[in-house]
Parts: C-alpha cells; structure tokens; sequence
C-alpha cells in the first residue's frame, strides 16, 4: 500500500483533472472542478458520518448568494466575494446544524430538502428586492481585474479552482486520517456506543455538518463567480438530488469518488443532451445499473483493481486508468 | 461494607406490575471478580443495568467508592472508571479491529475535544505500545487491521473486553461474555479475563455457571429478583434454595431433552 502514499494519489488524480482541460472544453472541465467540490461535502456526510441530505442545494445557494450579494452591492474583488460566500455558508450551517443533527434517517434528509425549498422562496419571492427574484443577481461585468490569477477569465479560472479542488481534497484526506476521521465512521454505525465510549457524538456529528456544508457553499461561491450570475434556479427543488447522484455514482465514501461522478455526470448530461432532450432519463437508467453491480459505484469498484495493477508489477495500469475517467 | 467499591442497597426496579429488582443489596469488593447468575428473568441483567446506569432504581441507592450514583449518566459512570461490555457486541463494524481499539485508548488517556481528534493522526496511536501490547495479550496479531464485520463472534466479544480494558476502568461489567461462542472460543474468553484478576473488580453477568467455576471468586445467584445465594462456587451450588430453584430448571430441561 506503500506505492499508494496520499500525496501522490492527490497529485496523480489533480494531474489527470489537468489533462482533461486539455483534452475537453473549458466550461466542462470547470463544472467538472465545482461540481465535485459540491459533491464532496455530501459524499462525507453520507458515507463518512452516514447522514444522507436531500436538501444540499440550499447550502449551495447560500454561498453563491453571499458571495453574489457582495460582488452586486460592495465591492468587486471576486477572492473577497468567495470567502463572503464560505463565511456564508459557515454562519448558515453553524445557525441550523444544532438543530438538524439531533434529527436521524429520513428526518435529516427532509429538513434539509425544507430548508432548500425555503432558501429557495427567499431567494425567488420573499428578498425581491436583495436578490432580484427570477431575474438574479448579475455580477459578470462587476468583477475586478485581480493580479496572479483573474478570475473573470475562465482559463486562469481554471488553474484558481484546480487549486481550492487540491486543497479540499488534502482537507478531506487529513480529516479521514485523523482520529476524528475514526470517530466519524463510528458515529455512523453506533453512535450509542461511541457516546458510551465517552465521546461528544453530536459534537462530532455537528461539525461533519458545518465542515461539509461550508464546502458545499464553497462550491456555490465559487459558481457564482464563475458564471458571473446567480439565480434561484441554483436552488430548485427538482435538483435537490444531484450530489446525492453523483455521490453515489462516484462511490459513497470514496474520496475520488466525487470528481469520478462529477466528470460522468457532467459528461453524460453534455452528450446526452446534445442528441435529445430527457437526458434525465439516460441518467437514470445509468444511475440503476451502477447500483444494482454492487453499490460501490464507479471508483468504489475501479479503486481496488487499479490498486492491485498499480502494484504488481507485470500488470499494464493504462487500460484501466483510462477506463476511470 | 466500607471496601466494596461500587455497592447497591435496597434497590427495587418494577416495570409495570412486574418487579424485575426487589429489594436487593450487593456490593462488589476492589479487584475482585465475581459472578451473578441465574434464569432468565432472574433480575440479573435489571441489577447490571443499574449499576451502569442504563435505568435509574424505584428505591434505593447505588453507591461508587462512597458517592452516592444513583443518578448519575451512563456516560459520567463511565468517565469515573464503571465500563461495560453489551451481550450484543458492539465494537464499530467499519473500522479495523486496531482502530477501534484506537478509540478507546484514545478516550482513556486524553481529553477527548474536538480539536484534540483533529490533531491527532490514526496511523501514530495505531503503533502506540499499549495499543500492541493489547493486540497481543487477546490475540489480535495477526488480524489487527481487519474490519470488524468480518471477525467471528468470539473475536468481536474479545475485542470489545480489549476496548473496555484499554480505558483501564476500576469496575468492568461483562454482561454474558460467553453467550452464543463456540467451545474453542469460550477458551479464548476466559483465558483473557483470567489474566485480568486482580487489575480491576470484575462483574460477570451469565446465564451458566459451568464456565465461571474456575474463575470467580465469588458467585451470586439471583432467582425472581432477589439473591438466594451469595459465597464461593462450592457454597453457591450446595445450598437448598440453589438447588430448588435454580437446578431444578436444569434438570427439568435435561429430562427434557432426553425424554423424546
């Protein structure tokens, strides 16, 4: 397992994401890029702590409006933008994680799809006058010029959101490795137990929450930059399951397993939909098949085989590595 | 008795009509390892609960090195040196049999804060002395970085008596260690709790006295909620109330069995 070391599986896996810009357009490899971050706070949630939410998008929005909100009416530095967007989604998840983590199962993932439909009328009827409504917050021609990477352009942006991916990722990987990392996988199994043990189980369960919602709305400010404007749309209903998909057809608990589903997510919905137009459906039916071959999903079956060929020495690793994207 | 550590007196718990506890005093000496058994429904389980905090008594007190603990938490118990195993094993399915035993050294020997379990790396307490020590001393060589849904019961029962010791508890209260295992494994139980005497009092709760013999000091046998007998292993099964109540089920059971 040596071969395999943390480090060189991070830069091998952010080496690939380089490569895809190269060889896909440069939108898709930046949804790609957001998507996954998006992805990873509610692949944490339900396979590291076993908290399954329908309501991830309010999150998202939260973020993306925080940082479109400031971009529209204070200033135009899109960096200072993003981190209002994290202070956002930190202040939100602080306010309603010690509420929602008393809840279990089902009750979790409703109050969290309430709480999108909420986020999702205060955006669209409720804050008119803040946010516009349906019309949105257009920010696209507020954004400053900014030394080293400018973010108004999509190419640096690139770079700028591959970067914040790497970051996030060792983040979740350091998480994973410490005892907290331990005690979050115990809480998902027993928390009864975990407590008996003499550990803060909601401590542990609330934090999970703030840290993983806090990326989400990461990825909503992030989004908000990127595309230069914000709408309620970001918050639909109807995409409330998205990271979950995603999650689940990456691998649950897997720590590649978000970008892996993020890049065939992204990547069905751009082909599909070029050739008709319920692309929702091909989706679905993929969806079926990836969890009826075993619920691990793409990477959760693809991680262990390329390991073995990675380590042995005689295998050839490329048809497989390719067979990951 | 000023020596017993943890001690109850006069507890009575009903549940409904039924009184599962009635009116019982029993104290538990420092290092001492002793057994309680009985039938079901003997009120054996009931008394266990009780002093771990699981159920609070109707009458009565419960009293740990002098406290009174009546009303203390499950968790606070545990905090102050009272550890209990379940009869439904417990230990984390997910995690590796050495992490789990990370977790409760790690419990045992820091303050558990959310920020101390950030800080702190799995990998370094994995190789931690006390945690290889342990893994040897119950046979976990060879299996340390198994999961745990994938060992047999006995290795999960002796696994979870490795987590309870590993937080070095003054009271350990094993309820039915042995229920379910398998000859060979009951072995393996015993011969760890064996090399457990005399480091802290040890509480065996079981529903048979055939594997206790040998390793109790003192034995208590409990029948419809009260104690009937209370002294060594040769006392315990000598004595006429014993003999009426408890083997009787035993011998009624056994012509049973051969009857057909």
């Amino acid at each position: 397992m040596n071969a395999f070391r943390w480090w060189r599986g991070l830069v091998s896996a952010f080496g690939l994401l380089y490569l895809l810009r190269l060889l896909l357009p440069l939108p898709f490899a930046n949804e790609v890029i957001i998507f996954s971050i998006y992805t990873i706070g509610c692949n944490f949630l339900l396979g590291h702590v076993g908290l399954i939410s329908f309501g991830q998008p309010a999150y998202l929005a939260v973020g993306a409006y925080a940082t479109a909100s400031y971009l529209y009416y204070f200033g135009t530095n899109p960096y200072v933008g993003i981190l209002m967007g994290v202070a956002g989604g930190l202040a939100a998840s602080l306010f309603v994680g010690p509420f929602f983590v008393r809840l279990r199962g089902d009750y979790f993932a409703l109050v969290n799809l309430a709480l999108a439909v909420i986020v999702f009328y205060l955006t669209q009827n409720v804050l008119v006058a803040i946010t516009h409504g349906d019309n949105g917050l257009l920010i696209v021609d507020r954004l400053s010029r900014t030394p080293v990477l400018d973010l108004s352009r999509p190419n640096q942006f690139f770079i700028f959101a591959l970067l914040i991916a790497f970051a996030v990722w060792a983040f979740y990987k350091y998480l994973d490795d410490s005892i907290y990392g331990a005690c979050c996988l115990a809480a998902k199994i027993n928390e009864n137990k975990l407590r008996f043990l003499g550990y803060d189980d909601r401590g542990i369960r609330l934090l999970a929450f703030v840290i993983a919602n806090t990326t989400t709305a990461l990825a909503g400010a992030m989004y908000a930059v990127y595309l230069g404007f914000v709408s309620p749309e970001i918050t639909s209903p109807a995409r409330a399951a998205d990271p979950l998909v995603v999650t689940i057809l990456g691998g649950v608990g897997t720590l590649y397993g978000p970008i892996v589903g993020a890049v065939v997510y992204t990547g069905m919905m751009d082909l599909a939909s070029k050739f008709m137009s319920n692309w929702e459906l091909i989706i679905g039916i993929v969806l079926v098949f990836v969890m009826l071959a075993g619920e691990k999903g793409i990477w959760g079956t693809l991680e262990p085989r390329l390991k073995r060929a990675l380590l042995s020495p005689a295998a050839g690793s490329r048809p497989i590595k390719g067979a990951s994207r | 008795m000023s020596t017993d550590i943890i001690r109850a007196d006069g507890v009575t718990k009903r549940f409904g009509r039924f009184v599962a506890v009635d009116r019982i005093d029993y104290g538990l000496r420092e290092n001492e390892v002793s057994g309680i058994i009985g039938s079901n429904g003997a009120g054996k389980s009931t008394l266990f609960n009780l002093l771990t905090g699981y159920c609070a008594p109707d009458e009565g007190v419960i009293h740990y090195r002098g406290q009174d603990i009546t009303r203390v938490t499950p968790q606070e118990r545990v905090a102050r040196g009272i550890t209990r195993t379940f009869q439904l094993t417990s230990a984390f399915d997910n995690l590796s049999v050495v992490d789990n035993l990370v977790l409760a050294f790690f419990r045992a020997h820091r303050q558990p804060s959310l920020l101390r379990l950030l800080i702190n790396r799995r990998k370094r307490h994995r190789d931690a002395e006390q945690i290889g020590e342990t893994l040897q001393t119950f046979g976990f060589d060879g299996i340390r970085d198994r999961e745990v849904k994938r060992l047999g019961l006995g290795e999960k029962r002796r696994l979870e008596i490795a987590m309870a010791v590993l937080s070095e508890p003054k009271v350990l209260l094993l309820d039915e260690p042995l229920a379910g295992l398998a000859e060979s494994e009951i072995k393996g139980v015993l011969d760890v709790l064996r090399r457990r005497r005399g480091l802290q009092a040890i509480l065996i709760v079981e529903h048979k006295i055939s594997h206790l013999q040998d390793l109790v000091q003192r034995l208590t046998v409990m029948h419809e909620g009260r104690i009937i007998a209370d002294g060594t292993c040769e006392e315990c099964l000598s004595d006429a109330a014993v003999r009426r109540s408890y083997w009787q089920i035993d011998v009624a059971a056994g012509r049973e069995a051969v009857a057909p």
